[in-house]
């Protein structure tokens, strides 16, 4: 059985019957090895679909779960179950509990980095006025907004106006969490929230794959929340530098705010500017600041002042990247797309109105981006396999859309890898309209290849 | 991925039931035994497989059956018709499975084993006659659809599958508007089994709301038996688990009853 990969989160759905005879039978070897070399932040098990299970059986899971936790430090649990689940898991494993329990993936999700700019209000409760605090930090560090019921009868209060939350948390846990750094997106900007002493632990606990994912997809302003930062050592300040390095090969901007030093030696003040970065003593200092964000890069118009251009490498590869995207669509749609023109020029939409757009980076033996715009309808109907039942709903829509261009990226992946080209795709990144896209991509080279399908014109755009 | 033409010619393409099949069964649901087995006598394949299939362990008869006659006259009128749709069944398996990891045998073994935990239920049920002891081995018709729908697009539904959790039973809906019970139920159509087999195991798959009383239980028990059996490690291994979506809500109400008729302990396993 195959985990299924949505954002940073992967999880797995058994069915039916779990226990001790049967549920090695659901990880093969090759299982194992595909979960591992899995680049999430997240690793879950769904008991969603699974009508009986016992402690045993939960343990083969378990044990795979905490050995790629150990490997990879990522969050590790079991979500999707009821209030019965909930009481029969937490028995099992007793003071013991060493790994989450979500009550819900969407609830999971609110615990892991996305690339979307969307803060969630969410009523959160938990019996345990530490565990309460932990999950109220968690949500608040990765950008949400938790509204934290401080009584049984408080929450079951607010619990009448469900409609005003995205979620109601109970029955959840944290267990070891905090391995990875908490992340977030404001605007076109990537905040990570520090905390303690920094050290050289920061080098497992920093998501770099997510890092050098949001550089690929167009981000350029990232912000290092450091208001709980104690203090910090050699190990950390070497590891900055480096980060501060490697973002300028993107022209990219590094801050702290909020970072003091009473504890910290001033002279790593001085050797972090000198790398490069920057720092602010309020969020409010760079985010309220409009024309400094723009020169940080928060506004992707000037993030692309420093294109980069298209190289052989790339357009050697353009024809695997557009059968990954045609063959992706007649998958889905059982309908052929075809090529109706293919040009080098800077991305061209003539009709900008009623588009949707979305887009992939990869990164390895070659680099770049893929990005597909559709009309509206083009876009419902290519993604009508992942979305089932006929929706209007925008974000439900952008949520598979990403899911499809994931797909291609995948493919692409794969006929690169048939050429022993190996690349690695970020995650994808999904615009409501096009003006949204324009803003990173308005500066960029590329090769724009009009593809026609059920008599609608659709772009595909491969740049760098 | 699949197209409805597709499914039209896999459609097109079952084999009717072979005559003399059709005058056994016809034969045993008259309820003359003598007269079915001479009538098998002709057919040296059923022949080959009633002996084979009977002599399993599984079936549990201590010495060995040679005669058809004999066959006959142990299995009964509703084994005897349960046994002969489980040979039409044969026609339809594949020589090499595509999309599960599956071989003639373990397939075999799962007829086997969901036909005598069938009988278990209606006889538990009090609903135990020809045509619902005969339903059951329709079902495992719906692996076999699906493994030669879906075997010549394995690497395209495990990309599908990576981003998102759809059964096959789901994404063929939504590629075609066709679910793997509808083609059971042409199936059942095409070799002339009664009805209420097709409606049964049409209804078994958890997501038809035309069924109600003595058929929605068995559909129910039907469903969770399915995966019952798809959650032993054979079937787990085959891939089997995955390729419908199981509907806990369906069989909710009937859970507690089937874990009691199926002896499952937990401290067992």
């Amino acid at each position: 059985m195959r985990a299924t990969v949505k954002g940073r989160v992967a999880v797995f759905h058994p069915q039916g019957f779990l226990d001790g005879n049967n549920a090695p039978s659901f990880l093969t070897m090759d299982d194992i090895k595909a979960t591992e070399s899995l680049n999430v932040d997240m690793l879950l098990v769904s008991l969603k679909k699974v009508i009986f299970f016992n402690k045993n059986g939960l343990d083969v899971f378990i044990k795979l779960l905490i050995s790629i936790r150990n490997q990879k430090h990522i969050a590790i649990g079991l979500c999707d179950y009821d209030h019965k689940k909930f009481t029969t898991i937490s028995a099992f494993y007793g003071n013991t509990l060493n790994f989450s329990l979500f009550l819900t993936e969407k609830i999971a999700e609110l615990f892991a980095p996305s690339n979307k700019n969307d803060s969630k209000t969410v009523l959160l409760f938990n019996e345990d006025p530490s565990q309460r605090s932990a999950m109220a930090i968690e949500l608040f560090d990765y950008g949400h907004n938790p509204v934290i019921a401080q009584s049984k009868k408080e929450f079951d209060e607010k619990k009448q106006n469900p409609d005003i939350y995205y979620a109601i948390i109970e029955d959840t846990y944290l267990g070891l969490f905090g391995q990875k750094i908490a992340t977030r997106v404001t605007g076109n900007a990537i905040i990570y929230t520090v905390a303690n002493f920094l050290d050289a632990e920061i080098g497992n606990t920093f998501n770099i794959a997510y890092h050098n994912n949001s550089l690929n997809v167009g981000f350029r302003l990232f912000i290092f929340d450091a208001y709980k930062v104690v203090s910090m050592n050699v190990h950390a300040l070497n590891f900055f530098t480096k980060l501060a390095s490697s973002a300028a090969e993107y022209n990219a901007s590094i801050c702290f705010v909020g970072l003091t030093f009473e504890k910290t030696p001033q002279s790593f003040k001085n050797d972090l500017e000198d790398a490069g970065m920057m720092f602010f003593e309020n969020m409010d200092d760079i985010l309220k600041n409009k024309e400094l964000l723009q020169e940080l890069g928060g506004s992707a118009a000037v993030a692309s002042k420093n294109v980069r251009s298209l190289n052989k490498a790339l357009v050697n590869e353009l024809p695997h990247f557009i059968d990954a995207t045609v063959s992706t669509i007649a998958m889905m749609t059982n309908a052929q797309a075809s090529k109706e023109s293919m040009n080098v020029q800077t991305l061209d939409i003539p009709n900008s109105a009623n588009q949707y757009a979305s887009s992939i980076g990869f990164y390895g033996d070659v680099d770049g981006m893929i990005i597909l715009v559709f009309p509206k309808e083009i876009a419902k109907k290519a993604c009508e396999l992942l979305i089932g039942e006929a929706t209007e709903e925008e974000e439900a829509i952008l949520d598979s859309l990403a899911e499809f261009v994931n797909i291609i990226g995948g493919r692409a992946k794969a006929l690169l890898g048939e050429k022993k080209h190996h690349v690695d795709i970020t995650l994808p990144r999904t615009y409501s309209d096009v003006a949204s896209l324009m803003e990173m991509a308005q500066n960029k080279k590329g090769v724009q290849v009009n593809l026609s399908f059920e008599g609608s014109n659709f772009i595909f755009f491969l740049t760098r | 991925m699949v197209t409805p033409e597709q499914i039209t010619h896999y459609i097109l393409n079952i084999p009717p039931a072979p005559t003399v099949v059709r005058e056994t069964l016809q034969f045993v649901r008259q309820g003359d035994l003598v007269k079915a087995a001479k009538c098998a006598e002709e057919d040296p394949a059923l022949k080959l497989y009633l002996k084979t299939l009977v002599n399993r362990p599984i079936y549990g008869f201590r010495n060995e059956v040679h005669e058809l006659s004999q066959i006959f006259g142990i299995l009964g009128i509703s084994t005897a018709q349960q046994i002969l749709y489980h040979y039409l069944l044969t026609l339809l398996v594949p020589k090499e499975w595509q999309l599960f990891t599956l071989n003639n045998h373990t397939f075999y073994d799962l007829q086997a084993s969901l036909s005598r935990k069938w009988e278990k239920i209606l006889r538990h049920l009090n609903l135990l006659d020809h045509d619902t002891e005969s339903a059951i081995t329709l079902l495992p018709a719906s692996i076999i659809v699906c493994d030669a729908l879906f075997g010549g697009c394995k690497i395209e539904v495990a990309q599908l599958r990576s981003v998102k959790a759809l059964d096959y039973n789901t994404i063929l809906y939504r590629l075609s508007k066709y679910t793997l019970f509808d083609i059971c139920t042409l199936i059942a159509e095409k070799w002339e089994m009664s009805p209420k087999i097709g409606h049964i195991v049409y209804a078994s798959s958890g997501s038809s709301q035309s069924a109600e009383g003595d058929e929605l239980i068995l559909a129910k028990w039907m469903h969770l038996l399915l995966f019952y059996e798809l959650s032993q490690s054979p079937y787990v291994s085959a891939g089997l688990n995955e390729f419908i979506d199981f509907q806990i809500e369906f069989v909710e109400d009937i859970y507690e009853s089937f874990m009691q008729v199926m002896e499952y302990h937990e401290s067992n396993c």
